[in-house]
């Protein structure tokens, strides 16, 4: 019953926030970016860090960052042949945390509770610990999670655009399965 | 850094991760994951068989990196090609693995084929031939591509669908008692049902090429069951044997109901 009011405020976002047609020159949104989320991203993100692949594996070999991936979920098709083989697999950083849909612009109040929660105890509660949030290359996602921690206080947020792509060029990757607390929260119509 | 300092790290990182409860699988370097993957994988589509490593009965080759994850092209290379009786393509970390199945008829050159697959991830790739005697035989390539699954084809979905089923084979040269190479070329979108229209963040619903039959005269030169990994407007290259006058049949039915079916004349063997 929720779901057309939802799809308004999104077509009016989506008005609001039209992808931007070249990769040069893409300016920060001041709040978190509404609009389609695989698309061209700023250069920056005030208040982080933006990382490459080789700063990130320094990072993560010197100070063991919380690494978080925002990648979606492999969405199963319809219409595949019934007894077919479906059978998605995720691979990522090695130790990362994956929290996929964290990086929506529009996280309702459970979501931003229950990330905000997963966070301060991936990081024991450090707002100095560093974290990394990516996805993949052209990805809202990780930009707008990131700017959500520079929200919550984090003063070592670092954003690896290049994301799962730009990593596996040179490094291992992991097969992985989403983060079991972020999938457990409750859902925002709950108890409504 | 010493070796040792480093298995040290990532065994700290290890113990770090499993305490902190991240959710990773199952950690363990990336080689053994795959293998793990593969094994799984055999299971579902081979039951019971065992599967030799093919030595040189099959070779797959593909670009180490791919310029476009939706266009990918495959050569598989069968020197035994009178062994043959069957041929599966499947690319390990795309989330519906088995790309292809090639049953191989009278009328076929199964010595190679080419076609044109999407790959989501970096994966090992692995053709797995079935032998006349029943047994099977794998060989493996790594390529690096990925997000080919889900990209959109730049263009509408009508846009993408207009001529679907038009089809077209060109023939290579035809010389008395030798195998022709042919190129099977079909319209059709084979829309994965994972691109997402960037303008109204809806997902193309799947529409993709379940079946494939090409017959020479009164015989079977190749059927195919084909999947949402096969690149849109496939493109398929094969030989038959040219005995008789053909002509060459093509059969293509999707998921949706669609079915096209072209007959193509075939010149004459020069003498």
């Amino acid at each position: 019953m929720y779901r057309l009011p939802l799809a308004a405020a999104a077509a009016v976002f989506l008005i609001a926030a039209a992808p931007a047609d070249s990769p040069v020159g893409v300016q920060e949104p001041d709040g978190y970016w509404q609009g389609a989320l695989h698309g061209y991203t700023p250069p920056t993100l005030k208040g982080a860090t933006v990382v490459d692949a080789a700063t990130l594996a320094k990072l993560v070999a010197e100070r063991k960052p919380v690494l978080l991936d925002v990648s979606d979920l492999d969405r199963k098709p319809a219409g595949l042949p019934p007894g077919g083989l479906w059978f998605p697999v995720h691979r990522n950083i090695p130790g990362s945390t994956w929290l996929p849909g964290s990086g929506d612009g529009d996280l309702d109040a459970s979501a931003q509770a229950t990330l905000k929660a997963r966070v301060a105890e991936l990081t024991s509660g450090d707002l100095d610990r560093p974290v990394v949030t990516y996805c993949h290359p052209d990805c809202w996602g990780s930009w707008n999670l990131g700017k959500r921690l520079v929200g919550l206080g984090y003063r070592q947020v670092h954003w690896f655009p290049q994301g799962i792509d730009g990593w596996q060029e040179g490094h291992d990757t992991t097969g992985s399965r989403p983060d079991k607390q972020w999938a457990a929260r409750p859902s925002a119509t709950a108890g409504q | 850094m010493t070796r040792q300092t480093t298995a040290l790290l990532s065994g700290l990182a290890l113990a770090g991760a499993i305490s902190s409860g991240a959710a990773n699988a199952a950690a363990g370097d990336s080689d053994a994951q795959r293998a793990e993957r593969w094994g799984e994988i055999k299971q579902q589509i081979f039951p019971g068989q065992t599967i030799q490593p093919g030595g040189t009965a099959v070779k797959i080759e593909a670009p180490k990196r791919a310029e476009d994850a939706s266009l990918v092209p495959i050569t598989l290379t069968m020197p035994d090609k009178d062994k043959i009786a069957e041929l599966s393509l499947i690319i390990d970390d795309n989330p519906t693995p088995y790309a292809a199945h090639f049953v191989f008829g009278p009328a076929a050159d199964p010595g190679e084929l080419k076609l044109r697959v999407r790959v989501n991830n970096y994966t090992d790739v692995h053709a797995v031939a079935k032998m006349k005697d029943g047994s099977f035989v794998e060989s493996t390539e790594y390529v690096k591509a990925s997000g080919g699954c889900s990209a959109p084809m730049g263009m509408s979905d009508e846009e993408a669908m207009q001529g679907m089923g038009d089809m077209r084979v060109k023939f290579g040269e035809t010389q008395p008692g030798k195998p022709v190479p042919a190129t099977l070329m079909i319209r059709h979108p084979n829309f994965s049902g994972m691109q997402m229209n960037q303008v109204s963040r809806d997902y193309t619903p799947a529409r993709y090429i379940q079946k494939i039959t090409v017959s020479y005269g009164d015989k079977s030169v190749f059927t195919m069951d084909g999947d949402i990994s096969i690149s849109s407007n496939p493109v398929i290259n094969f030989a038959y044997l040219p005995e008789g006058s053909g002509p060459m049949k093509v059969t293509a039915s999707d998921n949706q109901g669609g079915h096209w079916e072209n007959s193509f004349p075939v010149r004459a063997a020069s003498n």
